[in-house]
């Protein structure tokens, strides 16, 4: 039985400091800087900002990799 | 009359002023705005915006929105191509490693999280734009572009078009060193609470289990587990009060944050005792709490330095950052840091003067509402002086500099206002000065009670045990929980009443202030002007039409009052056609009818109480209008209020000596100063405050800021500038002078609780550290005595509310 137990409360903590571990890495990436925001940001999110975020993300790759261009021109 | 909504910013106005648009077939299933309404625009502007967005498909804004009230779009002439500029770029523009540029910016005009939203979106959207991130708190805004592929002059007309407008800043070292400061300090506080939770689930377990006889390998793993969960609080979120206390002891000063990590490091060493020796009971949930409770109030210091540093940061961006200097009759566009005394500036319609002078030009019109509060423009003639940050409302005039930009009379104000928001009085906090105090105690009675017990039997656990017992009965819990919990329950019922409290400190003060000291425009009247006495009744139509016609042609608030009046009295009203009407900024309106000429606008009769207006057809007066600002319903309530504590009231006001005395008359109130600048406002106040008395002040424009952060508490109405409501300790939402009383009345209630609460708690540990020290307490009835007396002053706090209906 106690050791069902120890076993539970291993996975428990292990799954638990892990959870704890993503939360330290946004908020060291900004995430939480403004909670306001981050709150309502759950009411506006839509499949058309998520495809937002994908052309952002090609279109900075494409800046950057124009500018590398420009530099080594 | 009814008033119908603009489909763009939701703001009412009489259906008759409106902008009116059929239905078209263009239909958007997102937009609020369906296409069998009719559409309702208040001017061009919501109009322009309206269609911008459903061209650009992003008509979605609506229903993001919602029925948010916005401001009417910001409609900006000045020339984005000064932030194309090389001086410009200097100041403001940084380069990343990758090349890419980088600006601050404030953006004007932000309501609601659809605000942000559309700005970003529209922005993003933008070829050549890497990065814009909004902060929804304090509206600044950081964007990464590509200079090669788009300008910044490009990127503000965007932001204008849609709007809203944007103002540079310099984020200096102190903005990152702030920002980094929150997060460590969130990312402590986030673990603290996360293991603090999960201990006080395992203690459930863990009282339970000692009452029902729990097993030895039971207790041991809760034991282990609260110990995992208690470590990084100690050693991660308590590293804070290490250094602390490291820092107070290298300066030879035993500080809060030293008794802290001792107590908490001393029953963290015991609890591993316990688990290693399997005998007694373990404390680390009473390690994590400790630490956790301490964090909370250093979280919240943390934010409130932050915000201050964000308010001072947005006034800032409301000075110009450039000024067109004519030097031999050149123009030259130069940073305000290079204006000299004696040097010619020229300042176009709209633009904002940036250092103080002596007009040149034989007649302008300023908007000083920024420095007086009175939202009447205020005619010039040569020689009159310009004060730097004041709007020029005539067309473009030139005046000569006689500060430069460091002495101008608006970074004076700013200076001042950095000052005082940095080195604000923070209130003594009588629960903080005792828990220190109390814990110095507790913790030399705990050695002592050591030392005396272990000379009695030379039992060295035993002696450890009680000493702790003492410890834990003693844990200023109770002490602790006896300021917060009470405020928290007067400050959630403040809330309720429309009324928001910055720092749960303030309840103490609200309960010592003597003074009060009220702004007029705004706070005690209304801000909009009626009429309150007309000449003569008898006009006939053609009259009234004309009149009608022309109070319609202008924006000006006594054109409004008018026009509202004339709507409101008489039927019927049409607009007619009137030829070359003509506005004279600051003076009136001149047009022509019928060959007949035309005049509305200033009296001859000036310095009266009242703001007075003629209308006149061929230099006859036909008829004249007294107006006045009205007094809110609630403000001679309010005054027999403050009457009744004994609270000595002041009228401090920017408007001249007969209005403000009308009003002080009015109200009975004795005190009254008129002509009141920030400065003046700012310097009474400090005047107040030397004879000891313990100032609040209560305001609502950039014009009080000054005064507001040199006040004990400082009390804004939800309704005015951001700048004002940002640097107050209480802001008003529903602008209602009842909840001005009730934040009084709230306020002393909680604190008669808060006292009532720490007299509690002292006499419980009076009661039960002697028994402690005895040795007739075990551990575990100690902390289970120690919850209890935490349980006495939450249930009391409870009556508060419940007292109140």
């Amino acid at each position: 039985m106690s050791g069902i137990l120890w076993i539970e409360l291993v996975v428990g903590i292990i799954i638990s400091f892990t959870l704890l571990g993503l939360l330290l890495w946004a908020v060291k990436g900004g995430q939480f800087d403004d909670g306001k925001k981050q709150m309502n940001g759950l009411l506006f999110d839509s499949t058309e900002d998520l495809q937002d975020a994908i052309n952002k993300e090609n279109k900075i790759k494409e800046l950057k990799a124009k500018k590398q261009k420009n530099n080594l021109a | 009359m009814s008033n119908v909504e603009c489909t763009h910013c939701n703001l009412s106005f009489p259906k008759e002023v409106m902008i009116i648009e059929e239905p078209d077939i263009n239909f958007s299933k997102e937009s609020l705005a369906s296409p069998t309404d009719i559409r309702y625009f208040c001017c061009k502007g919501c109009q322009g915006v309206y269609h911008l967005l459903q061209d650009d498909g992003l008509d979605s804004f609506y229903a993001k929105k919602g029925k948010e009230k916005l401001s009417k779009p910001l409609a900006v002439d000045e020339d984005a191509s000064n932030f194309d500029l090389d001086s410009f770029k200097d100041i403001y523009i940084k380069k990343n490693n990758d090349g890419f540029s980088s600006i601050d910016l404030v953006i004007e005009g932000i309501h609601c999280s659809a605000c942000i939203w559309l700005n970003e979106k529209v922005l993003n959207d933008e070829a050549g734009i890497l990065e814009v991130n909004i902060n929804f708190s304090n509206h600044k805004a950081k964007i990464i572009w590509d200079e090669d592929t788009i300008k910044l002059s490009s990127i503000i007309e965007k932001i204008r078009a849609i709007g809203y407008n944007a103002y540079p800043y310099k984020a200096g070292i102190k903005n990152e060193t702030n920002v980094n400061k929150k997060r460590d300090y969130f990312s402590k506080l986030s673990v603290a609470i996360f293991a603090s939770m999960n201990i006080m689930m395992i203690d459930v377990a863990k009282y339970t289990g000692y009452l029902t006889s729990m097993s030895e390998d039971a207790k041991f793993m809760i034991h282990v587990a609260e110990m995992i969960f208690a470590t990084p609080v100690l050693f991660y979120s308590g590293i804070i009060f290490f250094k602390g206390a490291y820092f107070g002891l290298k300066n030879k000063i035993i500080n809060m944050d030293f008794l802290i990590a001792f107590g908490a490091v001393l029953t963290y060493i015991y609890s591993w005792y316990v688990l290693v020796s399997g005998s007694g009971n373990s404390y680390f949930d009473s390690v994590a709490m400790i630490i956790t409770f301490v964090l909370v109030g250093k979280y919240l210091e943390v934010i409130g330095k932050k915000s201050a540093n964000d308010t001072i940061d947005s006034i800032k961006s409301a000075i110009p950052y450039e000024a067109t200097r004519i030097l031999n009759n050149e123009k030259q566009i130069v940073s305000v840091e290079e204006i000299q005394i004696g040097d010619i500036i020229e300042v176009k319609n709209g633009q904002k003067a940036c250092v103080d002078g002596k007009l040149i030009s034989t007649y302008a019109s300023f908007d000083q509402s920024s420095i007086s509060g009175e939202s009447i423009e205020v005619s010039k003639s040569k020689g009159d002086t310009i004060y730097s940050s004041t709007i020029n409302t005539s067309d473009v005039i030139v005046y000569e500099a006689t500060t430069t930009y460091a002495n101008s009379t608006f970074n004076s104000i700013i200076e001042l206002l950095e000052n005082s928001l940095n080195t604000k009085p923070k209130i003594q906090d009588i629960t903080n000065e005792l828990s220190k105090n109390f814990s110095l105690t507790i913790l030399l009675l705990s050695i002592l009670t050591f030392a005396g017990w272990y000379l009695y039997n030379g039992e060295f656990e035993n002696a450890l045990i009680v000493s702790i017992s003492v410890i834990v009965i003693a844990c200023p819990c109770a002490l602790a929980l006896a300021t917060p919990i009470a405020s928290l329950i007067g400050i959630s019922w403040l809330s309720k009443k429309g009324l928001i409290l910055k720092d749960a400190k303030l309840i103490e003060t609200f309960n010592d202030i003597d003074t009060i000291v009220l702004d007029k425009t705004g706070t005690i009247t209304n801000a909009t002007l009626e009429v309150v006495n007309i000449s003569s009744n008898k006009l006939n139509k053609e009259e009234l039409n004309i009149l009608y016609t022309l109070t319609d042609s202008s924006t000006h608030l006594v054109s409004n009052a008018i026009k509202q009046y004339l709507q409101s009295n008489y039927n019927d009203l049409e607009f007619i056609n009137l030829e070359n009407i003509n506005q004279i900024a600051g003076v009136g309106i001149n047009a022509t009818y019928n060959n007949n000429k035309i005049y509305g606008g200033k009296g001859s009769l000036t310095n009266t109480a009242y703001t007075s207006f003629e209308f006149k057809i061929n230099d006859n007066v036909v008829v004249s209008f007294d107006l006045q600002d009205s007094i809110k319903e609630d403000a001679s309530e309010l005054i027999e209020f403050f009457d009744k504590q004994n609270i000595e009231v002041h009228i401090c006001s920017g408007d001249n000596e007969n209005v403000v005395k009308n009003v002080a008359n009015e109200l009975n109130i004795k005190n009254y100063h008129a002509n009141m600048k920030p400065k003046d406002k700012y310097d009474f106040i400090l005047e107040l405050k030397k004879q000891n008395k313990k100032v609040a002040m209560v305001g609502d424009g950039v014009n009080d800021t000054l005064a507001l952060s040199s006040a004990d508490i400082s009390i804004s109405m939800a309704s005015g500038s951001d700048i004002s409501i940002n640097v107050s300790d209480v802001i008003i939402l529903n602008n209602s002078l009842k909840s001005l009383m009730n934040s009084f009345y709230i306020s002393k209630r909680t604190y008669k609780f808060i006292k009532q609460n720490l007299f509690i708690s002292l006499v419980y540990n009076a009661l039960t550290i002697p028994i402690a020290m005895a040795g007739y307490v075990v551990p575990l009835f100690a902390a289970l005595s120690m919850s209890l007396s935490s349980l006495l002053v939450v249930s009391n706090s409870f009556r508060i509310k419940k007292d109140i209906k």
